[in-house]
C-alpha cells in the first residue's frame, strides 16, 4: 500500500504533559470548587516549584519525601494528581495509570478533584496509552472522559479527544460501523486540522479494507476542503503537509489504476518546494512513463538524480532512469545508465554491509543530531527526544514510534546512570559528615562531664542522704529539739547559759527570785516547744519533700545526660542507613547496567533490521540492473552483428 | 525478474515505491515490540527505585547536616507579577549573608504559578535570631526595585520554617515583601 496513517502528534509546545494537567488544577473550570491560591504545605510548594520547571525527577522525589514525613496537608487529591502528571511526563505510564485509577476510580466518586480535572487526567492517560500502542487501555481511559465538560473547559483537548476516539474506532474490530465514525467526525468542523487528519486516515482505513473507490473519494473530498479553506486558523504548514500527503496518496491510487492522466493532474498541483516534492517528482515520472511520455519522465528522473540519494526510497531512481532510457529506445545510453545504477547499488550494498558490521551505539548516535539546552537533551511532551537524522538514511527508522521510545529509554537510563554516579560520589562526604558529627558529639560530652564534675553532684547527694536520715531518726524518737526553729534554738542556748550561771551561784535569797524566774521561763519554753513541735516537724518535712523532689529531678536529668553520653544509637542508625543506601545504590547501578545493555541491543537491532531491509531492496535493484545490462549488451551486440552482416 | 521489469515498468516502479516504504512500517509491528516493552517496563521499575533511593538519600543528608532540633529552612513564594518582576533575592541571618540567588525566567514563572523555592536550609541555636531578606527586581513603571523585610524570631527545639512572601499590593500598586513564620 502506498498510503500510511498520519500520526499527527507533532512536537507540542514546550509544556510537559504534567504542566498541562497542572494548568487545569490551578484554573478550575468549576467555580464551586475552592482551589488553594497558595501552597498550604511548604513541601508541596517546593514540589510545585520543581514541577513547573519540568524537573519531574526532583518533584517526584519531594513528593516521596513528603509522603515519608507524614504527607501533604491542605491540598486533598491534588498532590496525587500532580504526581500522576509527573509520572506521565517522566515515562512512568504504568505507575501513572495505577495512581490515576486509584485516585479517580472508574467514576471519580470519592475524589475531591473537579470533574474537569478528572476528565483531563483520563484524557492524558488515554493519550499516552494510545501513543504506546495499547489501544485497549487507551479506549478504556478515553471513554471515561465526559465530552461536554471537556469541550467547555478545554476545547483544544476536546478536539484531540474526538480524533483519538475516532482513530481507535477505525483501528478496532468495530470498524465498518461508519455511523460511529461519522458521529464523532460531525463534532469537528470540516476545516479543523484534526478533522483533516481523520479524513486522511479514514481513506487509509478504507483502502486497507480493500475499498479503493471510497478511499479515492475521501481523498478528493479532503483535498477540496483544504483548498477551499485558505483562511483557516490552523497552522499553514500543517495544512499544507496534509494536503501534500493527500495529493501524493491520490496520485498513487491513480497510478495503481493506470489513470496516468489523472495522476499527472494531481501531481501537477503540488509545489516543487514542498515536503513531498521529490516523491511527487518520482510519481510524476512514473505517470508520464505510463502515459507514453518518456521524455517528461526522464526530465523528472534527471532532476532527482542530481540530488543526493540519501533517502532509501530514492534508491530506485538510478534504475528507473536507465529503464526509461531503454523505453525511449536509446540502448546506447541505457546500457551505461544500467551499469551506473548497478555500480551505485553495489557500492551502496557494500556501504550498508560496512555500516552493519561496525554498527555500534557510538556510530548510531553520531548519525543523530539531538536538540539540546543547558540542562540536557530537549524532549517533547511525552519524553521523546528532539532528534534529527544527520544521515537521512536514518529518517525512516527514526520516525518509528518504537525507535523513538527506545531512544528515549536509552537516554533515561543514561540519566539514571549519571544520577547513580553522582550519588555514589556523595557517600564519602556522608561518612565525613558522620565522623564530624561524632567528633562534635565527643567534644560536647567532654564539656558536659566537666560541667557535671563542677556541680559536685555526688557530694550533694550524700548530704541529702544524711539529712534525710537525721530527720527520719528524729521523727522516730520524737526529738522535739531537732525540729526547733533557729529562734527557739537561740533561746534554748540562752536558757542553758542562764541555768549554768545559776548553778554556779550560791543558793540564797538573792538568787531565789532569779531561779524562780528561770524556772518560769524554762517551763514556758518547754511548753512552747511542745506546742510548736507539730508545726516545726511539718515545716521540716515539707522542706525535705521539696528537696527530695529537686534531688529526684536533678538525678533524672543527670541520668538522661549520662544515657545520652553513653548511647550512640543515633550514630549507629545513621551509619547503618548510609551503608544500606550505598548497597542499594550499587545494586541499582548493576540493574541499570543490565537494562542499559538490553536497551542498547534493542535499539541497534531495530537499526540493523532497517539496514537489512534496505539491503534486500538494493539487491533487487542490483539484480534487475545487471539483468538489464546483460540484455542490452546482448541486444547491442546482436545489432552490431546484424549491421556487420548487412555491410558484408 | 528481468521479464517483469521489462513489461510492467509503471507497476514495478509503483510497487518498488511501496515496497521501499513497507519495511519501515513493518518494523513497528515485528516481534521486537515485546522486547522493547520489556525494556520499557524495566526502565519504569528502575525509575521507581531511583525515586525511592533519592528520597532516602535526601532524608539521610538532611538528618546528617541539619538535625531537626537545629534546622531552619527559608522558603520563597511569589504571589506577584503585576508590580514586580523578580530578579534576585539575598538572605541574611544576623549579620551574615547566608543565601543569594539570581532567578531565570523559568524559575520566576514556576514561583508565580504557586511554586515555593527552598532558598536556604541551615542550622541555628535555640534563641532569638534576626532574619532579613532583600528582594530585587523590576518594579512598577519598569524601574529597578529593591525592598527588604526583616523578622526577629525565636528558634525553639524543633525545626523552624520561614517564608519570604513577595506579593502584589493593590492598595498602593506596589509589591510587598514580608517574612512569615510557619507553625
Amino acid at each position: 500500500m502506498g498510503l500510511t496513517v498520519i500520526k499527527p502528534f507533532r512536537a507540542c509546545p514546550v509544556l510537559l504533559t504534567g504542566a498541562l494537567l497542572w494548568l487545569t488544577v490551578v484554573v478550575p473550570a468549576q467555580a464551586d470548587e475552592p482551589q488553594p491560591e497558595r501552597a498550604q504545605d511548604l513541601r508541596y510548594g517546593w514540589v510545585l516549584y520543581e514541577y513547573h520547571q519540568g524537573n519531574a525527577f526532583e518533584a517526584l522525589t519531594q513528593l516521596a519525601v513528603a509522603r515519608e514525613q507524614g504527607g501533604i496537608d491542605g491540598h486533598g487529591d491534588h498532590p496525587a494528581l500532580v504526581e500522576g502528571g509527573l509520572m506521565l511526563s517522566w515515562g512512568m505510564t504504568r505507575e501513572a495509570s495505577r495512581l490515576f485509577t486509584q485516585l479517580l476510580g472508574n467514576d471519580g466518586a470519592g475524589s475531591t478533584l473537579s470533574p474537569d480535572v478528572r476528565n483531563q487526567a483520563w484524557f492524558y492517560l488515554g493519550k499516552v496509552f494510545y501513543l504506546e500502542g495499547d489501544h485497549g487501555l487507551a479506549s478504556e481511559n478515553l471513554e471515561r472522559v465526559d465530552g461536554d465538560i471537556l469541550a467547555e473547559a478545554n476545547h483544544e483537548l476536546f478536539r484531540e479527544w474526538i480524533y483519538l476516539r475516532a482513530r481507535l474506532a477505525m483501528m478496532s474490530s468495530r470498524f465498518g460501523d461508519e455511523s460511529e465514525l461519522a458521529s464523532l467526525q460531525s463534532q469537528l468542523k470540516d476545516t479543523d486540522i484534526w478533522s483533516l487528519y481523520l479524513r486522511y486516515n479514514s481513506a487509509v482505513s478504507a483502502l486497507a479494507a480493500g475499498d479503493a473507490v471510497t478511499a479515492e473519494a475521501k481523498l478528493q473530498a479532503l483535498i477540496a476542503i483544504i483548498e477551499q479553506s485558505t483562511d483557516s486558523g490552523e497552522p499553514e504548514a500543517e495544512r499544507e503537509g496534509v494536503l501534500g500527503r493527500a495529493r501524493l496518496s491520490l496520485a498513487r491510487l491513480n497510478l495503481r489504476d493506470n489513470q496516468f492522466e489523472a495522476a499527472l493532474d494531481v501531481l501537477g498541483d503540488m509545489p516543487l518546494n514542498g515536503v513531498f516534492a521529490d516523491q511527487a517528482l518520482f510519481d510524476y515520472a512514473v505517470a508520464a512513463a505510463g502515459q507514453g511520455r518518456p521524455e517528461r519522465a526522464l526530465d523528472a528522473l534527471d532532476t532527482l538524480s542530481n540530488r543526493d540519494l540519501f533517502l532509501p526510497w530514492r534508491q530506485q531512481v538510478p534504475f528507473a532512469r536507465a529503464y526509461v532510457l531503454e523505453q525511449m529506445n536509446r540502448p546506447q545510453q541505457a546500457l551505461p545508465a544500467f551499469k551506473q545504477a548497478a555500480d551505485h547499488y553495489q557500492a551502496r550494498i557494500e556501504e550498508l554491509d560496512n555500516i552493519r558490521n561496525r554498527l555500534s551505539e557510538e556510530n548510531l548516535m553520531a548519525q543523530l543530531d539531538f536538540g539540546r539546552e543547558s540542562d540536557g537533551i530537549l524532549t517533547d511532551s511525552y519524553g521523546r527526544l528532539r532528534v534529527q537524522p544527520a544521515d537521512f538514511g536514518m529518517a525512516e527508522v527514526l520516525a518509528s514510534e518504537t525507535f523513538q521510545q527506545a531512544l528515549a529509554e536509552l537516554n533515561e537510563l543514561y540519566r539514571i546512570q549519571s544520577f547513580i554516579a553522582e550519588r555514589q560520589s556523595r557517600f564519602e562526604s556522608f561518612r565525613i559528615m558522620l565522623e564530624t558529627r561524632e567528633q562534635q558529639r565527643q567534644v560536647r560530652i567532654a564539656q558536659t562531664r566537666r560541667a557535671l564534675e563542677n556541680q559536685q553532684a555526688d557530694q550533694w547527694q550524700q548530704l541529702h542522704q544524711e539529712f534525710s536520715e537525721k530527720i527520719s531518726s528524729a521523727l522516730t524518737e520524737e526529738d522535739v529539739g531537732f525540729f526547733m526553729t533557729s529562734k527557739q534554738k537561740a533561746l534554748r542556748d540562752k536558757l542553758d547559759e542562764v541555768e549554768e550561771t545559776l548553778a554556779g551561784l550560791p543558793d540564797d535569797a538573792t538568787t531565789a527570785s532569779q531561779r524562780a524566774t528561770y524556772q518560769r521561763m524554762r517551763a514556758y519554753f518547754d511548753w512552747w516547744i511542745a506546742d510548736d513541735y507539730g508545726v516545726n516537724r511539718w515545716a521540716a518535712q515539707k522542706q525535705l519533700r521539696e528537696l527530695n523532689r529537686e534531688m529526684d529531678r536533678f538525678q533524672a536529668q543527670r541520668q538522661r545526660v549520662e544515657t545520652l553520653m553513653a548511647d550512640d544509637a543515633r550514630h549507629a542508625e545513621l551509619a547503618r542507613r548510609i551503608a544500606a543506601s550505598e548497597r542499594e545504590l550499587a545494586t541499582l547501578g548493576e540493574e541499570v547496567a543490565d537494562v542499559l545493555g538490553n536497551a542498547r541491543q534493542a535499539l541497534l537491532s531495530q537499526v540493523d533490521r532497517m539496514l537489512l531491509a534496505q539491503k534486500e531492496e538494493l539487491n533487487g535493484y542490483l539484480l534487475a540492473s545487471r539483468h538489464a545490462q546483460a540484455r542490452l549488451a546482448d541486444q547491442l551486440f546482436r545489432a552490431s552483428q546484424n549491421a556487420g552482416a548487412g555491410d558484408e | 525478474m528481468a521479464t517483469c521489469l521489462n513489461h510492467r515498468f509503471p507497476a514495478l516502479l509503483a510497487a518498488l515505491t511501496l515496497a521501499l516504504t513497507a519495511p519501515a512500517f513493518a518494523q513497528t509491528n515485528t516481534g521486537a515490540d515485546k522486547d522493547d516493552k520489556a525494556v520499557a517496563e524495566q526502565v519504569e521499575a528502575l525509575k521507581k527505585k531511583v525515586i525511592r533511593l533519592n528520597r532516602d538519600l535526601f532524608i539521610l543528608e538532611e538528618d546528617l547536616l541539619f538535625p531537626a532540633n537545629t534546622q531552619v529552612a527559608v522558603f520563597l513564594s511569589v504571589d506577584a507579577g503585576k508590580f514586580l518582576k523578580l530578579d534576585a533575592v539575598k538572605l541574611k541571618v544576623g549579620d551574615e549573608i547566608v543565601a543569594s540567588y539570581l532567578y531565570t525566567e523559568r524559575q520566576v514563572k514556576a514561583l508565580e504559578r504557586g511554586g515555593m523555592q527552598r532558598l536556604y536550609v541551615g542550622n541555628l541555636k535555640t534563641g532569638v535570631h534576626q532574619m532579613t531578606a532583600f528582594v530585587e527586581g523590576i518594579g512598577p513603571d519598569q524601574r529597578p526595585y529593591k525592598q527588604a523585610a526583616s523578622l526577629e524570631f525565636e528558634k525553639g527545639t524543633g525545626t523552624a520554617a520561614l517564608e519570604i512572601r513577595v506579593e502584589d499590593r493593590s492598595s498602593d500598586y506596589q509589591p510587598s515583601v514580608s517574612i512569615v513564620e510557619w507553625e
